[in-house]
């Protein structure tokens, strides 16, 4: 009786994490040598969080969220997401995890230059399918006003700051409602009043139920983070929960 | 057991293929998107794609104008071939004395030919009876040959109405635009009918007298003295060589009996049949038990060698079709088009070139994007669609430009009659005037074939875009 509650116990908190990461090594070849970018990585992340995973340059945070995000795989290791061995995927159902479950926010704020806000937003919704042109405007109309650039949509890229870009890569990572949203230094490029800023946009989403999961080496944004994983060497140097 | 490396190069290529045709659904499912992404990236990088843009519209301008003056060219072919000197089928022969004499180029019981060909044509629109004939022309100033046409002129409604007169100083220093002659004069005997170029090279004008000599088939020299009573239009190259005369003249002139001719000239209702009827009749003719020339694809009047030489007498039937008589011109139109598709082929390979080299080092600015729209979960055949789109949009837009442009010069061209000036170039064209033939199939077709090369051409940097792993291509940005 014990171990059928401690089993249904394991099972609800497995549902509950939308990532799990077992002893991931991460080596890229160098030549004729291989440089090991994550070393023995283990950890958990539950969905609803708004973790930061923060380190140096080169400690191995970009590699780990690439693993996370399924744009790259694993040397050795496992690593799931939302219950999925990533490892065991072909590139079609590693293209649809991402294009379903994950959203992703980059640094350099990587929007298509020649498509518009609207465009930008929209895109993975085109990609994704199944959804009516009426139903498409709806949602993207909902969360380019949740990003606050309601009237910037029909602006291009290069006609926006650097702050307002990254709020249409924000849009365009969630209008799909993904689960897990990925961010890689998301307010490194951007002055720290619009970084705060930023930080604020993806924390009220994070309220509404979609995980965050976001690299940084800047102090301060660490300290919006729920938990704070330290990497350093490719490994994982301290876990902390702190109040965001 | 294949080796590895050939099948990981097969399994390669089919996964290649696989991911083409995905591309191509993706295209027809979100075409205005592509498309709008596509133009606009073109219009991003403006400048390289004026140049290579501007370099395939001048291809598809060389392309539709050269094609359009080898179409002239072979329409004018055929329109002067059908008009002076064949039908779509010709029943002719050759009659031999004995097996050592020479093969005249004539046809006995004409009547009985004729009446069997009628009967037995099928698609048959008329039928005329044509005598032939080749001989020494003397004017006042020079010596000269042409091919005689004996015709009578109750049959030849069609070529009355073909041939037009010639404005005077087409042929005479200091001539006006006066049309001088009378065609309705055509057949009439000791008459005889001319065109611009001979009227010029012979220094004749209407109602002067030439004389034609030429051996009769007993080999005695005979000779006629014919009023000229109309010049008209050269129709194409042809026409410097070709007169027409009475049936009477040439009679008189190889001095034949009734009831000889040339060739039975059948005109059908569909051209393209002509083959087909060709081998039908030499069934038919067989069957009634006539001798038959083997066939070959060489005008009339190079087979009199051939048949002079061979052992036999009495008589032997030719049929041949329109093209057969005109192979000369059709082996120059062929090396035409030969000589087109090869230049077409050195500015293609060329164009295609640049448009790699153009598609490469748009797919090495775009790998971050690349990278980025594979990361929001852009499939290898989205990718790969997306670059399609691009180079069709190019080629459309570029072979659309060429295309219109290339058929207004050949039109205006066409339109304005220039006067090719340079021997060689007539002799090549088959025309005295630049003749450009223009068919809307053909000038969709350049276009849609420009479109599909650089389609084509993009494939290969477009291929590699779609094959980048995401974390390498975002890599290129960070």
């Amino acid at each position: 009786m014990a171990a059928s509650m401690g089993t249904r116990r394991e099972k609800r908190a497995a549902m509950a994490r939308i990532v799990e990461i077992e002893n991931v090594v991460k080596e890229y070849p160098l030549g004729h040598l291989s440089v090991r970018a994550l070393n023995g990585v283990s950890l958990h992340i539950d969905a609803g969080e708004f973790t930061s995973i923060a380190g140096p340059s080169g400690s191995g945070k970009t590699t780990l969220l690439n693993l996370i995000g399924c744009v790259d795989v694993a040397t050795s290791g496992d690593v799931r997401v939302d219950g999925e061995s990533t490892g065991s995927l072909g590139d079609r159902a590693l293209t649809n995890l991402r294009l379903h479950k994950i959203g992703f926010i980059f640094q350099t704020f990587n929007l298509v230059a020649v498509l518009d806000v609207y465009q930008n937003v929209e895109f993975p919704l085109l990609l994704q399918g199944g959804l009516s042109k009426r139903e498409r405007e709806a949602r993207v109309h909902d969360v380019v006003e949740k990003v606050g650039l309601a009237a910037q949509v029909r602006q291009r890229p290069s006609e926006l700051s650097g702050g307002q870009r990254q709020r249409v890569a924000i849009g365009r990572a969630l209008v799909t409602r993904p689960r897990l949203v990925l961010a890689d230094e998301p307010t490194a490029n951007l002055d720290s009043k619009t970084g705060a800023t930023i930080l604020d946009t993806m924390k009220e989403l994070n309220k509404a139920g979609t995980t965050f999961i976001f690299s940084t080496h800047d102090p301060h944004v660490m300290s919006r983070a729920d938990r704070v994983i330290e990497l350093a060497d490719g490994m994982i140097v301290g876990s902390g929960q702190e109040a965001a | 057991m294949i080796p590895y490396e050939k099948r990981f190069f097969l399994a390669r290529w089919v996964s290649n293929l696989g991911l083409f045709f995905a591309a191509v659904v993706e295209l027809v499912r979100h075409l205005p998107l592509y498309l709008t992404i596509g133009g606009r990236n073109l219009v991003q990088a403006k400048r390289r794609a004026l140049l290579l843009g501007g370099a395939l519209a001048l291809v598809t301008v060389l392309f539709i104008v050269f094609d359009g003056l080898v179409s002239g060219a072979s329409q004018s072919m055929t329109h002067s071939v059908r008009t002076l000197i064949s039908g779509d089928v010709n029943v002719a022969g050759f009659y031999k004395q004995t097996p050592d004499s020479f093969a005249a180029p004539i046809v006995l019981h004409a009547a009985d030919i004729r009446k069997i060909a009628t009967e037995s044509t099928p698609g048959v629109d008329y039928i005329l009876t044509r005598d032939r004939g080749f001989a020494q022309v003397f004017s006042d100033t020079t010596t000269s040959f042409t091919g005689l046409s004996g015709v009578d002129p109750k049959e030849e409604t069609r070529l009355l109405k073909t041939l037009t007169l010639a404005p005077e100083k087409d042929y005479e220093k200091g001539g006006g635009d006066q049309r001088k002659g009378d065609l309705s004069k055509l057949g009439t005997p000791h008459t005889i009918v001319i065109f611009a170029g001979e009227a010029k090279r012979w220094g004749v004008e209407v109602g002067d007298v030439v004389t034609i000599v030429n051996p009769t088939l007993n080999g005695t020299q005979n000779s006629l003295d014919l009023t000229v009573v109309a010049i008209c239009d050269d129709l194409g190259l042809l026409s410097q060589f070709s007169s027409f005369v009475s049936n009477q003249t040439i009679s008189d002139l190889y001095q034949l009996k009734p009831d000889i001719t040339g060739a039975v000239q059948i005109y059908l209702k569909n051209i393209d049949d002509s083959t087909q009827v060709m081998n039908h009749l030499r069934h038919v003719y067989a069957a009634k038990g006539y001798r038959l020339v083997d066939h070959e694809s060489t005008p009339f009047w190079r087979k009199i060698q051939e048949q002079t030489q061979e052992s036999w007498s009495g008589q032997k039937l030719d049929v041949t079709t329109w093209e057969d008589e005109a192979s000369m011109f059709t082996s120059i139109i062929k090396g035409e088009h030969w000589f087109g598709g090869f230049l077409l082929a050195v500015l293609l390979a060329i164009i295609m070139v640049g448009i790699i080299n153009a598609m490469w080092i748009s797919v090495r600015e775009r790998t971050g994007e690349i990278g980025t729209l594979r990361a929001i979960g852009m499939s290898r055949s989205r990718v790969l669609a997306m670059f399609i789109a691009e180079a069709g949009l190019l080629g459309l837009i570029a072979g659309g430009v060429g295309a219109l442009v290339g058929t207004a010069i050949s039109l205006a061209a066409d339109a304005a009659h220039l006067h090719i000036s340079v021997a060689a170039l007539r002799m090549f064209l088959l025309s005295e005037t630049y003749t450009l033939y223009i068919t809307v199939p053909a000038v969709l077709g350049a276009v849609v074939g420009f479109t599909v090369i650089t389609v084509v051409a993009a494939l290969w940097p477009a291929l590699r875009a779609a094959n980048l792993q995401p974390v390498t291509a975002i890599q290129q940005v960070e």
